[in-house]
């Protein structure tokens, strides 16, 4: 007797990611011999690794999860759906150290791998986890001739007014690091981004392994194994980065991130954090990344972006502001500029260039993923909002943080 | 008309209680208060810069104000480059934001020099780079230390920097200059004989050939596969070129690697004997060509 | 007075202000101002690309004294088109006001200048050469551009509501210019263009960026025949066996031009060109190809990269080229708007070319907004003219032919660049 488990309803292995909000899957049985009855009781569970991921299960859209799940899959081969998630607080640390097993009494009967990809405080990553990072990211990069110049060219001095200073700052950000996000999983599976946690002390983040160490004036050195030490933007190598702090302590003046989740209740007082902490943490430094013409052009900008959305990520959960259709969701005042409505597409996702947008739209289409359909090739502001899908799961981003839940 | 032009504004810029701002300016503009108080009230009003000309004037002021503490006018600076991010609620303010930078550029305090030289240079500011230049080419001009003006000159491609740089390399004031002129030449089609040579010298350290294998990687990268094969299979080199070669084989290596058997031999034995680092690499190359 | 101006290609930038200045004093002698305008001027070799815009600029400001004149407008116009250095678009605005005739068709391109620049308005000096603005007194390009706009006045009514959308972001100190400029514009009547049929962004006649040469006068390419390139696969070829037998369009960039309405635009439009062909079944048929102006560093797999990264199909008729040898060959022979210091462009104009199919240049787009329609159109004559068919049916072009510059009304709307 066999069944087939499809994640993210897909048999594809490049749909085997989850995160902690639900993925809806599916079993169904593929070689029903054996099987004395029209349906079989098939048990479905999750086995981890040592210190890998866990994934928890549960039958409907709503209802509580459990550690396993028993289901009646029928001999006709048609499919039953359920969902799977990972155990808030186990995240995996390699592809696939986590396996969903299906046993009918205590015989296997159909197994897939997956991985609970999450993303994480980039102070506490596995050497392997950040390797890994550091290998695509250099690969997207492909010493100036890669993907990563697209991402460079989306902020600039000329884009700056489609993501900046005003209401569509946090959703346009969203959507760039998961545009970013996307493509690094395209070189490897096993990436997600990780983020800058810059009220805390990260010292593990400014090492030669990992986005190097700033000598006296600035200059970002690497280690000899760091494949970064051949980054290349605008044609010039290597990066300009120069705390204005002790890499071993945390950039003085910025709010914490409690003081950053009081910011207010409403969305147009919380935006306020694009000020501070986000314009504090970049400035915190000289170089590339103090300044919007330049910096894109520091691999650590996309981990300071990270953080800045997961602080957005962690006051929605906080206040349940997932809807567009909530007032307290958004800023929907009358005079924000194109780009920063709800129903505005974004920019350059959209494709549309010439004024009011900018001149080109470099990257193309927002880049798709094998686990979630949202938010599709040209965001809206909108879709940017309810990423764990918890007002319409359809609006799953396929992202997560290791620190915020799903309800 | 006023009336819309501040609702748009309102739209764009923060919503933080009047008093609040109001408070944090009079702090900051305050000669009374302490460093360690007017310090921490410029860090609150970026908002309030960006809500106000009033506001953006006297921040300014204080910037360019030589008998205030110099900790004082950098956190205006800060604050100012913090409200810059918030492009378009900063439109009003960057004309004379700019001209100010401008008018301190050549401060009698260094730090500031520098952070606005370096600010400017990465606006690519033709004023700015005209000072670093200058200072480049008569030292006693100079606002910056040679390896910092090479450094933010190198934001620009074309900010006509390679002579000056290619003269540093071989005359330099000091190794950091030196180090910089060579990061800066990495965009020089026309190097890429220079850095040939710096890699193959044992005698150079191990950063600047470093800077060579990545420059030559852009430049010249057959010639960099080829010197990293012949680095690799050289027993008496240095761990850490060792390393950059087996890294840039790795990342941008391609067909003509994966069928180097002598190469993939003597990485086969690297994996076996040689230092930690070597080893990791060792394994992460032979990995990536399936070996 | 020529002649001595072409030996000059060593003089100080003192001296060449001099020059320009006593050039701008001679009513027998402006016309020369526009010559120094051309990119590939020799006065412009071996500097800098700051010292161009200082050069360029005072060149502009001249204009303002001796008048500005037709020869001269289109680099005017081009400035504010596709201008990135906010010096230059000052003093392209400030020259502008100095043409006799003020015309709706040049509405469009001052709010195309604000569009590009208000985000990124700073302090300017016209006082004296190569000045610096060190104070936020005097001007700025976003205040000449409003004062343009004053000088249009009823002919910019057309852009009104652009400017009014102005209000919410602009200093307060150059509110006073907007008012003024908005009053202008709202004063007197409408000025429509003349002729129904033609759009408001016209172009004064006689002024064109784009040249055509029929069948007998176009010049033979046997001098970069044997042209060696090298495209983004490394495969190597030459001129004449990629860009003889078909029709072709060329394009002219490098991966390190940090204008983003000049060689990133031009790329991505070469992209929407390709899409019309294959829509028309023609992309067999009709070749099209970017060429680096910078050899040295754009190698193959950078000229992938950029390419891919802006839509561009590539393959055997579609290629991303570097010169092997043969750029100075290439330069001459398409009297290429561009020039260096040392292999580095230091400043060039938007050119596109179609090519007939025995690689003759047939038709010649350059400076400002090129409609990709109108490049293939004119492509697709050459194919005809190769069966020896007569002019037949082509996509429709924009009304005015393609002189046009965007506005409104004519706005043409590339579609989207796909991600491979």
């Amino acid at each position: 007797m066999n069944v087939e488990l499809q994640i993210n309803n897909s048999i594809s292995p490049t749909a085997r990611f989850v995160s902690w909000a639900p993925s809806p899957c599916r079993i169904r049985m593929t070689n029903p011999s054996g099987a004395t009855s029209p349906s079989v009781n098939v048990r479905i569970a999750g086995s981890s690794a040592a210190a890998g991921g866990a994934v928890v299960f549960r039958r409907n859209t709503t209802g509580a999860f459990s550690n396993s799940l028993t289901v009646p899959v029928p001999i006709t081969g048609t499919s039953v759906p359920f969902f799977v998630a990972g155990r808030f607080g186990r995240p995996s640390i390699n592809n696939e150290d986590v396996r969903i097993e299906a046993r009918a009494g205590t015989t296997l009967v159909g197994s897939v791998r997956v991985m609970v990809r999450i993303r994480k405080n980039a102070n506490t990553l596995t050497a392997a986890e950040r390797d890994r990072f550091v290998a695509a990211f250099a690969q997207l990069n492909n010493q100036g001739a890669g993907r990563f110049a697209d991402f460079r060219d989306m902020h600039t001095q000329v884009s700056s007014p489609q993501a900046h200073g005003a209401a569509g700052f946090l959703p346009w950000h969203r959507a760039y690091i998961l545009d970013l996000e996307r493509e690094l999983q395209a070189i490897d599976p096993s990436v997600s981004l990780p983020y800058w946690r810059f009220d805390q002390p990260a010292p593990n983040i400014f090492t030669r392994e990992f986005l190097g160490v700033s000598d006296t004036i600035g200059t970002v050195q690497f280690s000899s194994n760091n494949p970064l030490q051949f980054w290349r933007t605008d044609g010039v190598q290597g990066i300009n980065r120069q705390p204005f702090f002790s890499t071993g302590g945390a950039p003085p003046g910025l709010f914490t991130e409690a003081q950053t989740l009081a910011l207010g209740n409403q969305y147009r007082a919380f935006r306020d954090m694009e000020f501070n902490p986000h314009g504090d943490a970049h400035t915190s430094f000289d170089g590339s990344i103090s300044g919007i013409p330049t910096a894109a052009k520091d691999p650590l900008f996309f981990l300071l972006h990270c953080n800045v959305d997961r602080l957005w990520a962690k006051w929605q959960r906080q206040l349940g502001r997932f809807n567009p259709a909530q007032a307290a969701s958004y800023d929907s005042s009358p005079g924000n500029p194109i780009g920063h409505n709800l129903p505005d597409t974004m920019w350059p996702w959209n494709g549309i260039t010439g004024s009011p947008r900018p001149p080109t739209a470099p990257g193309g289409a927002m880049a798709a993923s094998p686990c979630v359909s949202a938010p599709g090739p040209q965001p809206q502001v909108r879709d940017s909002l309810d990423y764990q899908g918890s007002v319409n799961s359809v609006s799953r981003l396929g992202f997560d943080y290791d620190d915020v839940r799903f309800a | 008309m006023a009336k819309k032009r501040q609702a748009t504004k309102r739209s764009t810029s923060a919503r933080r209680p009047k008093r609040s701002a109001r408070s944090a300016m009079s702090v900051a503009t305050n000669a009374r208060k302490t460093v360690k108080e007017r310090v921490a009230a410029l860090a609150e009003v970026p908002v309030a810069v960006c809500e106000s000309d009033e506001n953006l004037q006297a921040v300014l002021k204080v910037l360019r104000d030589k008998d205030e503490p110099v900790n004082v006018r950098l956190a205006a600076l800060k604050s100012l480059q913090t409200a810059s991010f918030s492009v378009v609620a900063f439109e009003s303010c960057r004309g004379d934001y700019i001209g100010t930078l401008r008018e301190v550029a050549e401060d009698s305090d260094p730090e500031i020099r520098q952070r606005v030289l370096g600010i400017l240079a990465r606006e690519k500011d033709g004023y700015a780079q005209k000072k670093l230049l200058e200072g480049l080419q008569h030292p006693e001009k100079a606002l910056v230390p040679a390896e910092k003006a090479l450094q933010l000159l190198s934001y620009d491609v074309h900010a006509d920097a390679y002579p000056i740089a290619r003269s540093i390399v071989s005359k330099p004031p000091n190794a950091a200059a030196r180090r910089e002129a060579l990061r800066l030449l990495a965009a020089d089609a026309s190097a890429a004989p220079v850095f040939e040579k710096i890699l193959r010298d044992k005698d150079e350290l191990a950063e600047i050939r470093q800077i060579s294998a990545s420059a030559l990687q852009a430049l010249k990268p057959e010639k960099l596969r080829a010197h990293a094969r012949e680095m690799l299979l050289d027993t008496s080199e240095y761990d850490d070129i060792q390393v950059t070669s087996l890294t840039a084989l790795t990342q941008f290596g391609g067909e003509a690697v994966a069928k180097d058997e002598a190469l993939m031999k003597r990485v086969d034995r690297l994996r076996g004997k040689a230092s930690t680092k070597v080893k990791q690499s060792a394994r992460r190359f032979l990995d990536k060509y399936g070996r | 007075m020529m002649q001595s101006v072409a030996n000059m290609s060593g003089m100080s930038e003192p001296q060449f202000a001099a020059l320009v200045d006593a050039l701008a004093a001679n009513p027998d002698q402006r016309e020369q101002l526009t010559d120094l305008l051309r990119e590939n001027q020799p006065l412009y070799d071996q500097r800098g690309a700051a010292t161009i815009v200082r050069m360029r600029g005072w060149v502009l400001l001249a204009l303002v004294r001796a008048g500005l004149a037709d020869s001269a407008l289109l680099f005017v116009l081009e400035e504010l088109d596709t201008g990135v250095d906010p010096y230059l678009i000052a003093a392209a605005a400030r020259a502008l006001r100095s043409y006799p005739n003020p015309s709706p068709a040049f509405a469009p391109f001052v709010t195309r200048a604000l569009t590009n620049i208000r985000y990124r308005d700073e302090p300017v000096s016209f006082e004296n050469y190569g000045e610096y603005a060190v104070s936020s007194a005097g001007t700025s390009p976003v205040r000449e551009l409003l004062a343009t706009l004053t000088w249009l006045g009823p002919h910019a009514h057309g852009i009104l509501h652009e400017i009014e959308s102005l209000r919410g972001g602009i200093s307060k100190k150059l509110l006073i210019d907007l008012d003024r400029a908005v009053e202008a514009i709202r004063s007197g009547e409408q000025v429509d263009a003349p002729d129904a049929s033609v759009t408001c962004c016209t172009l004064p006649s006689g002024l064109s960026s784009t040249s055509s040469w029929g069948i007998g006068s176009r010049c033979g390419c046997e001098p970069i025949e044997s042209t060696v390139f090298e495209d983004h696969d490394g495969a190597e070829i030459t001129f004449d066996k990629f860009f003889k037998g078909h029709p072709s369009i060329v394009v002219f960039f490098y991966t390190r031009c940090d204008n983003p309405l000049k060689c990133s635009l031009t790329v991505t439009k070469l992209a929407n060109i390709q899409k019309l062909l294959e829509a028309r079944g023609l992309a067999d048929q009709i070749n099209t190809a970017a060429i680096t102006y910078d050899p040295a560093f754009d190698l193959p797999e950078r000229l992938r990269g950029y390419g891919q990264n802006r839509g561009v199909r590539l393959d055997a008729r579609h290629r991303m080229l570097r010169t092997i040898d043969g750029l100075d060959r290439l330069r001459g022979h398409f009297n290429l708007g561009v020039n260096f210091i040392e292999s580095l462009v230091n400043r060039h104009r938007i050119e596109a070319y179609v090519l007939d199919a025995d690689g003759r240049i047939a038709a010649c787009f350059e400076r400002i907004h090129w409609d990709e329609q109108q490049v293939v159109n004119r492509a697709i004559e050459m194919l005809k003219e190769k069966s020896g068919e007569t002019k037949s049916e082509t996509s429709p072009e924009p009304a005015d032919g393609g002189l046009a510059a965007e506005c409104g009304e004519c706005h043409h709307q590339p579609s989207r660049p796909t991600k491979s």
